[in-house]
């Protein structure tokens, strides 16, 4: 369910709703008014950041061979069971190492460099998803559920966003901009490419990247030691984390062979089943067993 | 929990809730579905049980905290009361703990909020209420008094007593808002401001908070916040996700409980 590619019903078309575009694109303009007050904070961090980083590297090079190594053995040991962690942590060796492994002399700013380029080629690859997503028929053209269509292209800007403030806080910190996929990630979005014959494949293979990105973050966020950079990742968890609370949502409509309840009608709250009520949030604290290396996508 | 237009001053927990915090406590020590968050705080409490205490403790006391006083007594949690609880520490938490407390008390108000929801929906007070609905208030109650409990185990561990009261500079707010509420469409709209005021506030406290341990915790939570946003806003018929960022505004300080 949660992130997981698997076989899911495909939509019937004649059962998609018939939604007001006006009414939808009001609501989006409305939501990037809200956006544009939003972005305030993060531009603000971001600013900090290039003061921050100007002094940083005014002091001395910086060693990313060593980073990527801290790194990436944090990463091995605390991004969970796909990655090895799941042991240690059971056996609450975790807890006592990452308390060393955050200590100062293993949180500097190298590693925010890799964990940020990493977090970019994750929106990276979130970005050209959508885009690819949004050719095909039933997602971005006429057969395509109103809302899903208006979340895919709403979502694909977000994410473009997202890549954009991780790339300058970047290249703030001294690194490159990572513009390419998270190379792991990018292997599992070719693989499902053949497979995305309707809504529903389409929704579990963004639930996955959204997922992934969202336990990224959550994970990452501790790690990092620039106080900007930690504050630009924390604008942006709870926005991936949204997104898999919509994709988990409209999953579970596609499943039930309800599509026409995804829409933004007013009173369709009544029309929706109870389970719908909680299926975007199947989870009191947010978990971070899917979570990507810190290091997968930094650059060398 | 109290009816709306009756005693707009109450934004209490009942006795009952407080056996299920509980209980959730227990639950997150033993569920091995959250194993980040149980290192985080299993990470926190060890720092706060040894030779940290001082740097996150401060004077170690509770402010505004520790108190039982108006849980299902029917009396107003709202004011400056406070209770001790047993032999725990008394005075002004500190650092760390001062945020845990803070996010504490938010959680209470979320889950009493959620609670008079679901009670002047029983007393049919807010006209029909979809299924959806009342599923997604039974379930984010239950998870913000998990978050409370979570919250409270740091604070435990460090010798005081548990957060058991509302954020006490919002209730008035809460309470005056809640009174005006007629219908669904009215609670969900409250709703969304209390959880769009949590988010805020986990959002802030992770640059705010010194332990790596507290951001875990906070980071952990944060998202399940936003997450309840996005489906209050697809319920309420609203884009779910409207900001590319998460926003700052609402975010509460330390200074609602500073005393």
């Amino acid at each position: 369910m949660r992130g997981r590619l698997k076989e899911v019903r495909t939509a019937r078309e004649e059962d998609s709703p018939d939604i007001d575009p006006g009414a939808m694109g009001a609501l989006i303009e409305e939501s990037q008014d809200i956006h544009r007050d939003a972005m305030v904070a993060t531009a603000t961090s971001l600013d900090e950041m290039v003061e921050n980083g100007f002094e940083a590297r005014a002091q001395g090079e910086v060693d990313l061979d060593e980073s990527r190594y801290q790194a990436a053995r944090r990463s091995r040991l605390f991004t969970g069971a796909a990655f090895g962690g799941g042991l240690l942590a059971a056996a609450g060796v975790g807890a006592v190492l990452q308390g060393v492994f955050s200590s100062p002399a293993f949180a500097a700013s190298p590693t925010d460099v890799q964990i940020l380029q990493t977090a970019a080629s994750i929106e990276a690859l979130a970005v050209a998803t959508y885009q690819t997503a949004l050719t095909l028929p039933f997602i971005g053209g006429d057969s395509a559920n109103p809302v899903v269509k208006a979340f895919s292209t709403t979502t694909m800007q977000q994410h473009q966003q997202h890549l954009t403030a991780f790339n300058a806080a970047v290249t703030t910190l001294g690194g490159k901009a990572q513009t390419n996929p998270d190379p792991a990630l990018l292997k599992v979005v070719n693989a499902a490419k053949p497979g995305l014959t309707g809504p529903g494949p389409v929704v579990a293979l963004a639930l996955e990247l959204e997922q992934g990105a969202a336990e990224t973050y959550v994970a990452n966020v501790a790690t990092l030691s620039d106080a900007n950079a930690k504050k630009v990742i924390a604008s942006i968890m709870g926005v991936e984390a949204q997104h898999a609370a919509v994709l988990l949502a409209v999953q579970a409509l596609l499943n039930a062979n309800a599509p026409q309840l995804i829409t933004l009608a007013a009173g369709n709250a009544a029309n929706l089943p109870a389970a719908a009520g909680s299926v975007g949030f199947p989870q009191a604290f947010y978990p971070t067993d899917q979570a990507r290396p810190a290091t997968e996508g930094a650059m060398s | 929990m109290k009816r709306r237009n009756q005693n707009p001053g109450v934004m209490a927990i009942s006795e009952h809730e407080l056996t299920v915090m509980t209980n959730d406590l227990d639950q997150i020590h033993n569920d091995v579905s959250m194993p980040a968050m149980k290192e985080a705080l299993g990470e926190w409490t060890d720092e706060i049980r040894t030779s940290r205490r001082g740097f996150l403790i401060g004077a170690g006391a509770v402010a505004g905290g520790a108190v039982l006083a108006a849980c299902g007594s029917g009396s107003s949690s709202s004011g400056s009361s406070t209770t001790s609880t047993g032999a725990s520490k008394t005075g002004k938490l500190t650092g760390d703990l001062a945020i845990a407390a803070l996010a504490a008390s938010l959680e209470n108000l979320a889950v009493a909020a959620y609670g008079d929801v679901l009670t002047a929906a029983g007393q049919n007070k807010l006209g029909a209420v979809p299924p959806a609905v009342a599923t997604f208030v039974t379930t984010a109650k239950g998870q913000h008094a998990q978050h409370a409990s979570a919250w409270n185990s740091a604070i435990v561990a460090a010798g005081h007593s548990a957060i058991t009261v509302p954020d006490p500079a919002l209730v008035p707010t809460v309470n005056a808002a809640f009174a005006k509420v007629t219908d669904v469409v009215g609670a969900a709209q409250l709703a969304l401001m209390l959880e769009g005021i949590a988010a805020a506030t986990y959002q802030n406290g992770i640059s705010v908070v010194t332990a790596d341990s507290s951001v875990k915790v906070a980071a952990s939570i944060q998202p399940v916040e936003m997450q309840h946003i996005a489906i209050l806003n697809f319920a309420l018929g609203q884009y779910p996700v409207p900001d590319a960022f998460s926003p700052l505004t609402g975010a509460r300080g330390q200074g609602d409980y500073s005393g």
